[in-house]
């Protein structure tokens, strides 16, 4: 406890705090506060309380996912055994079958796509959590939140009931008059709402964090200018959100590219994407090697998007949203 | 404060909101329905999918399962996690940044990759032990959480009413269990419950190294949407979100915590 050394004034301690009872404890505790004030001196403390978790993640994350990664560029034989070596073989099957390439590309595009959909429904509900009235704020973030504990089996096939032929969106499509509507479940689309769907709370919840930090000066003297609604979140609101955009746009692309149930569930084996390609190779075909690749290339592009969303986005926004406050 | 939401924007908000709970609304509906298949809107009315389900020993036993693996998953990473954030917080630790850089760096990784890896680290190894296997895969995506939750109310705690309370002579144990406690429950408590969720909901890690013995209920809903096609889908559905539902009351009202906290 090394901040007991500074004395500080007895009238920093706040009005209405409890004072603790002092006199509690006998001599068996002066032993153990005499052997814990010598403990605690040592530089070692921080490191002993550490070191449990960093071991066990050393272990059982930082070994395994590096040992795949090194895996998925040795070499192997025709029959799959691990010989001495090194190759990007495995990523050049990747890139040289058409099949696996167009699963690439349809894992990005629907990534790049539900990241894009995701912020244009959050913005509103965003601004709602963030400039609503209290009873309108706490019904979207509740609303908003509360379907993360609902399991994202259930969530995707909650969309399964509502895009089935015999579904929801169907009835309703007839009642308007659209009695023969195009099938939605197992397409590109129904992954692509589902998604939405899933990660829209990743995208909400940092871009009201951002909108609320917004100086509401900002906005009132736009509108006292005479700017529209629109020209004040166009000029106002969107460019400082930037930050909260590109938090909630890299959480929503990493977390969709890499998913499994959602597209399995909505897009049976029409639309697969990287998740189960993953899964076949690993699974049904047992080829390790480039499943590790596949994998490889997932974390290779769920970083590259990381770092490119927070440092550029935020190298060139942090002076603006600065000098715009 | 003046009104700055505009009434179209409130509509727009309440479609929105709408479309976020029909999903979680259309498989209630559809579970009551009394026909052989899933259709809406439904006919009739039964409870009979739901009494199909709650007697199913597969469904309990998953139900039962999740429920155990995630209880020690929390335990196992609250033991782990709690010391972690003190002494990244309360102590000097050498590398402070890498160490922090490692403990986050599951939350970066996908975890589908994550139970891959450890698949391949675990057949390399020969081990059979489903269940500590299991314990493990899930305790390295929850430990991140709890050491983020626990750390932040480490570091928002009143160090004057420590300095107060040991000026005033207040042994260590005693500034320890009335004025840190208090101030970290919440945190501690926040980060429990996540993991608690992470563990329960967590299909990613499962799917690989789940064994028939050792089956999550995420796994078992999605093998049954896969296979059958009557309203009990619906039925089972519909239990898990009257589960969350009961997990939202829970949290907010009993231990008081709101679900944005939760989230952050």
């Amino acid at each position: 406890m090394q901040s007991a050394e500074k004395a500080m004034p007895f009238d920093s301690l706040p009005q209405g705090t409890e004072t603790p009872d002092v006199n509690q404890g006998g001599s068996w505790f002066r032993i153990v506060e005499s052997v814990w004030s010598k403990f605690s001196v040592t530089r070692y403390t921080g490191v002993f309380l550490v070191m449990p978790a960093l071991f066990f993640l050393a272990v059982w994350f930082l070994w395994p996912v590096l040992s795949m990664i090194a895996s998925s560029l040795s070499a192997h034989n025709v029959n799959g055994t691990m010989v001495e070596g090194f190759t990007f073989e495995n990523y050049m099957r990747l890139f040289s079958s058409d099949l696996y390439f167009r699963i690439l590309l349809r894992t990005i595009r629907v990534a790049l796509l539900t990241s894009l959909c995701a912020a244009i429904f959050a913005y509103p509900l965003a601004i709602a959590i963030a400039r609503g009235g209290p009873p309108l704020a706490r019904l979207v973030t509740i609303t908003i939140l509360a379907p993360l504990l609902v399991n994202v089996v259930v969530r995707s096939y909650g969309w399964q009931t509502i895009l089935n032929k015999t579904g929801a969106l169907a009835w309703a499509l007839k009642q308007v008059g659209i009695t023969n509507p195009p099938v939605l479940l197992y397409t590109e689309w129904a992954v692509l709402i589902a998604c939405v769907h899933v990660y829209l709370p990743f995208m909400v919840m940092p871009l009201a964090s951002a909108i609320a930090r917004i100086d509401r000066t900002v906005e009132e003297a736009a509108q006292v200018a005479g700017a529209t609604r629109i020209r004040v979140f166009l000029r106002v609101i969107f460019p400082l959100s930037l930050p909260g955009l590109a938090v909630g746009a890299s959480l929503v692309f990493s977390l969709s590219s890499a998913a499994y149930v959602t597209p399995q569930v909505l897009g049976g084996n029409f639309s697969p994407l990287l998740g189960t390609l993953i899964e076949q190779q690993i699974l049904t075909l047992n080829d390790w090697p480039f499943g590790a690749a596949i994998s490889t290339l997932l974390i290779a592009m769920v970083l590259a998007v990381n770092l490119i969303f927070l440092k550029l986005v935020n190298r060139h926004f942090a002076r603006w949203t600065e000098t715009a406050r | 404060m003046t009104q700055t939401i505009s009434p179209l924007l409130k509509i727009v908000v309440g479609i929105i909101l709408l479309i976020v709970v029909a999903p979680l609304i259309v498989p209630l509906l559809m579970s009551i329905s009394d026909t052989t298949y899933i259709v809406f809107p439904p006919k009739g009315f039964t409870l009979k999918w739901y009494a199909a389900v709650l007697a199913n020993p597969e469904a309990q036993d998953s139900f039962l399962f999740s429920l155990k693996l995630a209880g020690i998953v929390t335990a196992v990473s609250l033991i782990l996690g709690i010391p972690c954030a003190v002494g990244l917080t309360r102590f000097k630790v050498p590398g402070q940044d890498m160490v922090l850089g490692i403990i986050l760096s599951p939350l970066i990784v996908p975890l589908i990759v994550t139970g891959v890896a450890l698949l391949q680290l675990f057949s390399i190894m020969g081990s059979r032990a489903t269940m500590l296997q299991l314990v493990i895969g899930h305790t390295v995506v929850c430990l991140p959480y709890v050491i983020r939750s626990v750390s932040a109310s480490f570091v928002l705690i009143n160090r004057n009413l420590e300095d107060a309370a040991s000026v005033l002579g207040a042994a260590p144990h005693v500034v320890a269990t009335k004025v840190v406690w208090p101030q970290v429950r919440p945190g501690i408590l926040a980060g429990g419950i996540f993991c608690f969720i992470v563990s329960f909901d967590d299909y990613p890690i499962s799917m690989w190294l789940a064994d028939g013995n050792h089956f999550p209920i995420p796994l078992y809903l999605y093998t049954v949407i896969e296979r059958s096609f009557d309203p009990s889908i619906a039925a089972i559905a519909s239990l898990m979100i009257f589960f969350a539902l009961l997990l939202v009351l829970v949290i907010e009202k009993v231990f008081g915590i709101s679900l944005a906290r939760l989230a952050s």
